[in-house]
């Protein structure tokens, strides 16, 4: 008798936390995902229904129209490939430049390693706003206000630190016997690393990138200072500057359309990665 | 060939691995930093004809009795630490619910993390349709719940305003909570719950007595990274309300920005850096003694 | 599905068809025009002038553009649009200048970013392209504006004013001649208040934006009081005249004259209560002129410049936009001929009878044409040549929002006005002694 209390008691126990559980998921899953469904909706719906009250949740006419006046009355196509040329290429350059530093700071034991290493730790929590002031003048004495250098010198630099976190974390797990063997077999540590580490690298630098290209992709305070001319600008300051065709008019329907586009890539990404993702940034924020 | 020189060798080509990155990183972290220490001692502006002019600590004095300054450090101690907060409860929260079995827990797994992929700027404008005060839905779904009679201009009040930023912020950054504190849930080893609930633990105490002090790493560190970005918090503010209305949610970066940008004022927008990063600087010394403490014992 | 309903979807479709296929037409041309682009050396480009604009503007502009680079083929002026928002347009420009290498070669721009951007050295001194003659032919204060320091940088497009707007109506119902004096407005407002015809006497700009600065520099004027000297840089806002200027608008909110709401007002905020009715006196700017044309209210109010203190002059703050050219532009003689173009009294007067704009030049005021178009034109001659300018000095942004806060900070009641004026007056001076 008092086994089977018990156990109904343990059923309806698992059914409470059960109902809890699904309950908890569908609040997650629709406050994160309502505002970008509503953005969707939005970029869909004519004009009329956009500024309907009360609310149209469930519209009856859709259309491109907010799409097509994008790419009509402004250069959209070449927002996007500004921001995925910059984001590019700076995430080659990071890796470029990060990989080889966090093997060093890996494996071969140099002095004052745990100084340079909490010197990228801390320069990982300096707000963008600190450094614009004296970004600003580096470009202006260079002249390279309204190139793209401008962009993917930073974009390289503020991506650093999390690559050499991520790609530390990485090596240290690598086996060292093969590195050793290899070192046996006569190779220098340069064609070794090109030859025997970057192979079994790939992964952890596909993580990176991963992580590095949506932090470029999204960048948004040196982008608005650094790039004035209209047609190099990057998707996010673009989408922020698009303006009414009249006055107190705010263009809501591009704007959408706008924010659509310019999420798309990320939203593949994150689809297409998730597990990556989340592995770099515990990677990134935990172990480092 | 002896060992020493091939150490040395190794040294040489690890420096050289090393440094084009360090120099990268010095460029533009440690170089602009340094030159708004040195800036912050001159008046560089308008009256100046933007030529530097030294002029010791007038810019500081100047700091001191600048009342837009303090008030922007206001909002954004009280964006900042609300916004934490929120975060750090419902990112545990989540974290806690996606470490449960159920089926389709990648599905959920991923969508918990696409806000945090996204382009705050973009998103930004976004969260501003949704909080507009003639066809917003927030209106919309509070009027139709009886709660309120007519629509509310969020973006156009101070306090609501600030709500719809923290709002917002939440919705973009809790992911990146709960990532981290989902990574630090799966390390705590099952056994040691079974242990407990021998013992007639019931689980609030298994949490509070195993899960939090285990977490307790995981939760320092994503506070530290939050502190950091929502005290520089730039983006949202910029797109949703542009630091208004009549300054309510002007935050620090806000101000720097337009000081520098607006005004043209670049000695006194040095010392603003200079003194936003030395606060910086501090709440990170406190948060990381923390830290290490905690590793320690 | 009905008739109707099938013929709207059809042509709804082919509409879309439509603009897929001039999307299409869009990237080939884009693309066939690529090449061009790359082999600008090969070819006798026209010279480029670009300038940047809200895009509202922008769109106004269009016609004038299209007929400009018909006449002068030998130049492609292309107008780039900017947000609905002027400040956003202002940090574009300040921006692309910092940044040196500038893609804009002219500045269409707001009368108070002359100062700064002229003290920043972005612009070309226009003193000798505009002869003495030609210069009398444009609104005293629109010249003045454009000046810095005693040099000229912009011309004149199109100009602006605050004024007083009135119910003739429910004057002349109550036996009211307009009022001219602070006094009288408020005795004026309150007894019409009394009798129920109107809910409220007196709407302002009251929200904590430039616009409250630029309606405050009136009230200032009316009494005789003053913000920034622009020669000796000397403050006034602690002085006993301007303390009554804000206690002036403490009172229209504190006798009800204002709704409570006032503090919050921007310009179409405060159009809207007049238009519909609500209101006896509106301080605006001439477009809620012909807004209002299409009201209630048509045909019942009128316009006259601000009233005053006794003993004083009333001031209309100046506002308007006009042309500078860019220090950094290779073309200054072809951007010259932009602004010849638009400054013309022919673009002008084109410009004015499509969008109801006032123009700078005094003689298109009693203009047949615009006459026709708009009879209350040569009244607002009056107003308008009256007017007063915000401090034309460099620091005008920064200075600006000082008084913005105080003054907001004074009207809500979280200061009072000796306070608020007196922090006020002390921070501008930090701001200007800060050399």
């Amino acid at each position: 008798m008092a086994t089977l209390r018990d156990r109904t008691k343990e059923k309806s126990a698992i059914n409470t936390k059960q109902i809890i559980l699904w309950i908890s998921l569908v609040l997650i899953v629709s406050f994160f995902l309502a505002p970008i469904l509503w953005q969707v909706l939005t970029s869909l719906k004519v004009n009329a229904d956009i500024s309907a009250i009360p609310t149209v949740y469930f519209p009856t006419r859709f259309t491109f129209s907010h799409y097509l006046e994008l790419f009509a009355r402004r250069p959209f196509i070449l927002y996007i490939l500004n921001s995925a040329l910059v984001a590019i290429i700076s995430t080659l350059l990071c890796l470029t430049l990060g990989s080889p530093a966090a093997y060093a700071l890996t494996r071969l034991k140099l002095p004052g390693e745990n100084i340079i290493l909490a010197g990228i730790l801390i320069v990982t929590l300096f707000p963008y706003v600190l450094l614009f002031l004296g970004l600003l003048e580096i470009v202006k004495a260079i002249g390279l206000g309204n190139n793209y250098l401008a962009l993917i010198i930073p974009y390289t630099a503020i991506n650093l630190p999390l690559t050499i976190l991520v790609m530390r974390s990485f090596f240290q797990q690598l086996p060292k016997d093969l590195e050793d063997a290899a070192k046996i077999d006569g190779y220098k540590i340069i064609p070794m690393l090109l030859r025997i580490v970057l192979p079994m690298t790939l992964p952890a630098l596909v993580t990176t990138g991963i992580l590095t290209f949506i932090f470029a992709w999204n960048e948004y305070i040196f982008a608005l200072t650094f790039i004035t001319r209209d047609t190099m600008k990057t998707i996010p300051v673009a989408t922020a500057q698009l303006g009414g065709a009249t006055l107190f008019d705010i263009p809501y329907g591009p704007i959408a359309a706008a924010t659509i586009l310019g999420t798309l890539p990320l939203v593949i990404l994150v689809l297409l990665f998730q597990r990556r993702i989340v592995q770099g940034l515990t990677a990134g924020a935990v172990k480092g | 060939m002896s060992n020493d020189s091939l150490d040395g060798r190794e040294k040489l080509i690890g420096w050289l691995l090393l440094i084009p990155a360090l120099l990268v990183l010095a460029l533009v972290f440690i170089y602009p930093i340094a030159r708004a220490f040195w800036l912050s001692l001159f008046t560089e502006n308008l009256g100046t004809q933007l030529q530097p002019e030294f002029s010791g600590l007038t810019n500081y004095l100047r700091m001191l009795g600048d009342g837009r300054f303090w008030q922007s450090m206001g909002n954004t101690a009280i964006f900042t630490i609300i916004s934490v907060v929120l975060e750090l409860i419902l990112g545990l929260g989540i974290a806690l619910v996606l470490n449960q079995s159920f089926r389709g827990r990648g599905v959920v797994r991923t969508i918990a993390i696409i806000p945090w992929a996204l382009p705050t700027a973009v998103m930004g404008l976004a969260w501003a349709w949704i909080f507009n005060d003639q066809y917003g839905v927030v209106n919309d779904i509070l009027q139709r719940l009886g709660v309120i009679d007519i629509g509310i201009n969020w973006l156009g009040s101070p306090a609501l305003a600030m709500t719809a930023l923290i709002i917002a912020d939440v919705w973009k950054t809790t992911p990146f909570i709960s990532i981290i504190l989902l990574a630090g849930l799966q390390s705590i080893p099952q056994d040691l719950y079974e242990a407990h609930a021998m013992d007639g633990a019931n689980p609030w105490q298994s949490f509070s007595q195993i899960t939090l002090p285990l977490l307790m790493p995981q939760i320092l560190i994503a506070l530290l990274f939050r502190f950091a970005q929502a005290f520089g918090v730039f983006d949202l503010v910029q797109v949703m309300t542009g630091g208004g209305p009549a300054g309510a949610t002007e935050t620090v970066s806000i101000y720097i920005y337009s000081t520098v940008m607006r005004y043209l004022d670049f000695g006194y927008g040095a010392a603003l850096v200079v003194v936003t990063f030395l606060l910086l600087i501090a709440a990170v010394a406190i948060t990381s003694l923390f830290l290490k403490r905690l590793r320690v014992s | 599905m009905s008739l109707t309903n099938f013929l709207i979807k059809i042509t709804r479709f082919t509409a879309q068809k439509a603009k897929i296929y001039s999307f299409l037409l869009f990237i080939g041309l884009f693309l066939s025009l690529l090449p061009f682009s790359l082999l600008p050396v090969f070819s006798q480009q026209p010279v480029q002038i670009k300038t940047l604009m809200r895009a509202d503007e922008a769109q106004q502009w269009q016609p004038l553009v299209n007929k400009f680079n018909q006449k002068y083929p030998h130049i492609n002026l292309e107008v780039i649009e900017a947000p609905s928002d002027s400040n956003q347009v202002e940090d574009l420009y300040t921006a692309s200048f910092l940044l040196g290498n500038s893609p804009y070669d002219l500045v269409y721009m707001d009368i108070v970013w002359t100062p700064k951007f002229a003290a920043a050295g972005w612009l070309l001194d226009l003193s000798d392209r505009l002869s003495e003659q030609e210069k009398d032919k444009f609104l005293t204060g629109d010249i003045q504006g454009g000046m810095y320091q005693g040099k000229l940088y912009r011309i004149p497009f199109r100009s602006d004013a605050g004024m007083l707007y009135y119910r003739q109506d429910l004057l002349a119902q109550a036996g009211y001649q307009p009022p001219e004096t602070f006094d009288k407005l408020i005795q004026i407002s309150q007894d019409l208040q009394q009798q129920g015809l109107a809910e409220w006497g007196y709407v302002w700009q009251g929200k904590q934006y430039e616009g409250l600065a630029a309606m405050f520099v009136e009230i200032l004027e009316g009494h005789g009081a003053f913000w920034v000297d622009a020669e000796t840089l000397e403050v006034g806002l602690d002085k006993p005249e301007a303390i009554k200027a804000v206690e002036f608008l403490r009172t229209t909110i504190e006798q009800k004259i204002a709704p409570p709401g006032v503090t919050t007002y921007a310009e179409d905020e405060t159009r809207r209560l007049f238009q519909n009715g609500k209101a006896v006196f509106l301080r605006n700017w001439p477009y809620v002129y012909s807004s209002a044309l299409n009201s209630p209210i048509a045909g019942k109010y009128s316009i006259k410049p601000m009233v005053h203190a006794v003993g004083q002059d009333s001031g209309a703050t100046q506002g308007g936009w006009g042309l500078g050219i860019s220090k950094s532009t290779k073309h200054p003689d072809a951007a010259w001929q932009v602004i010849e173009f638009f400054s013309s009294e022919n673009s002008q007067r084109e410009y004015i009878l499509a969008t109801g704009y006032v123009p700078s030049r005094t003689s298109l005021f009693n203009d047949p044409e615009i006459v026709a178009k708009y009879n209350y034109y040569p009244k607002l001659l009056s107003v308008v040549q009256n007017s007063a300018l915000r401090p034309p000095i460099a620091q005008y942004a920064q200075a600006s929002d000082i008084l913005q806060r105080y003054l907001s900070a004074a009207l809500t009641d979280r200061m009072s006005p000796e306070a608020a004026m007196k922090a006020a007056a002390e921070e501008t001076r930090r701001l200007l002694r800060s050399k």
